[in-house]
């Protein structure tokens, strides 16, 4: 077993702004040059290909989230509390706590209400022809949707997007993009804890379920703003990631979107390719807690390592002509929405958002042209589109 | 070879549903069912169960190979 000293080292900035516009060429020079690579800038061994990534998610116990999932130490500290940044029995409370109103079972009560509000959406859009598909597709139904959802209240709903984004960027490297969010991300906690103290969430929401159960005694109050933003925050920007990929993907190619209009049953299977092929969160890390042998190496006890789902999710030992886009392949097993005790707990969610906008999509629009060129959200952790010119050629 | 359901971990996600539709299917109150509960799961199902545990997003799926 090799020591992870000697791992090979990769000097260039992923997270730089060209890194956050294309990360591709970053993640393939990762892959080649091993299963575990020092990133100098971080200060982390990063995991670019797939085995390793899932070996990691799946073993918890040696590699732990509760001293944070962020690149850096300042993020670490502040997001003490939430679900994603905890292991082990506190993590099992957190989750069980609202990941009960996420199951697909819990959603099929509202999967009449979202199939409504996505064809209204598509119907406008048709309607206008010319469209932002971030804009006026991706966005909106997320949007009329989740912060019903969480409960969060209608005077605090203007920031949103911006809020949910700087969080996301937190959770990355301590640079430029990280200080210039930063006060935006403090506005969302500290919003967050006002919505507590006023309980001004919503009646019957996941928000009050919180409040409730910390009146019960069953959670500390001071962890209750932490869990709003937990369910909150990743709910936005990552599913208006999918849906706007999705849109780009099948204008770019017009035979799968024929293929998925010829057969709609692909609608599930397609989003899970776009969320492999897009993955909508570029990577998360984990602290080693014990010496723990990956990838032929040794990963020293209190170093941290990087999976890098979106990486994982194109690696060409896992997957075959894996910078494709094919809808009929067998893709279930990527990585985009994590994996394991923390895989996304709002995955159902996001593919009960998303495929019904691709459903409705389907139906009422016979080509998807791209219009202009498209323009990258400048993001840490999100990998998503900020503008996407589109005609949506009615059928 | 065995498989079991962590039914605490289980969110119902339903992945396993379609890489093994002979030992995985949702009851009527909507709670997943294995087939093979008590049971070795035969021969020519094992490969299906492998990969329903390989792509069960909260690894709620065991095997005991």
């Amino acid at each position: 077993m090799g020591n992870a000293a000697h791992a090979p080292v990769y000097r260039r900035d992923m997270f730089s702004r060209s890194g956050i516009r294309d990360p591709y060429p970053h993640y393939a020079a990762l892959r080649e040059l091993g299963p575990v690579v020092w990133l100098s800038r971080q200060r982390v061994y990063a995991l670019p290909r797939y085995t390793e990534c899932k070996a990691v998610l799946r073993d918890d116990t040696n590699f732990i989230s509760g001293e944070g999932v962020a690149l850096n130490r300042l993020t670490n500290r502040l997001s003490r509390g939430t679900t994603l940044n905890s292991d082990g029995a506190d993590h099992q409370r957190r989750r069980k706590l609202l990941a009960h109103r996420l199951t697909p079972k819990a959603l099929r009560a509202m999967s009449e209400a979202v199939d409504a509000k996505a064809e209204a959406v598509v119907e406008a859009a048709v309607a206008r022809r010319h469209v932002d598909g971030v804009r006026d597709v991706a966005m909106a139904l997320p949007m009329a949707v989740v912060p019903d959802l969480v409960g969060w209240p209608e005077d605090g709903r203007e920031n949103l997007l911006t809020w949910a984004g700087a969080t996301f960027d937190s959770l990355g490297p301590l640079n430029r993009q990280w200080l210039r969010t930063s006060p935006a991300a403090m506005s969302m906690l500290r919003f967050s804890r006002r919505v507590v103290r006023d309980r001004s969430v919503l009646a019957g929401s996941m928000g009050d379920d919180v409040l409730r159960a910390a009146d019960d005694g069953a959670l500390p109050r001071s962890e209750c703003s932490a869990l709003m933003i937990d369910y909150l925050a990743p709910s936005l920007d990552t599913t208006i990631s999918a849906i706007s990929s999705a849109l780009h993907l099948f204008a770019t190619h017009p035979d799968q979107w024929q293929a998925l209009r010829d057969d709609p049953s692909l609608v599930a299977n397609a989003l899970n390719e776009v969320v492999r092929l897009e993955s909508p969160l570029r990577a998360f890390t984990r602290k080693a807690v014990t010496d723990t042998d990956l990838g032929g190496l040794r990963i020293p006890k209190g170093s941290r390592v990087l999976v890098v789902y979106a990486s994982a999710n194109r690696d060409e030992r896992e997957w075959d002509d894996p910078d494709a886009f094919d809808i009929t392949r067998d893709v279930n097993r990527h990585l985009g929405f994590g994996y394991g005790t923390h895989g996304c707990a709002g995955q159902g969610l996001a593919r009960l958002e998303s495929q019904a906008i691709l459903r409705e999509l389907a139906a009422r629009v016979e080509r998807i042209e791209l219009t202009g060129t498209p323009t990258w959200a400048i993001n840490n952790i999100i990998h998503r589109y900020d503008r996407l010119p589109l005609e949506l050629v009615p059928a | 070879m065995r498989v079991t359901v962590d039914h605490d971990r289980c969110e119902g996600h339903g992945l396993c549903t379609q890489a093994a539709p002979t030992i995985f299917s949702f009851d009527d109150d909507g709670e997943l069912s294995n087939a093979f509960a008590d049971a070795d799961v035969p021969e020519d199902l094992v490969p299906a169960a492998r990969e329903a545990a390989d792509v069960c997003p909260v690894a709620a799926l065991l095997n005991d190979e």
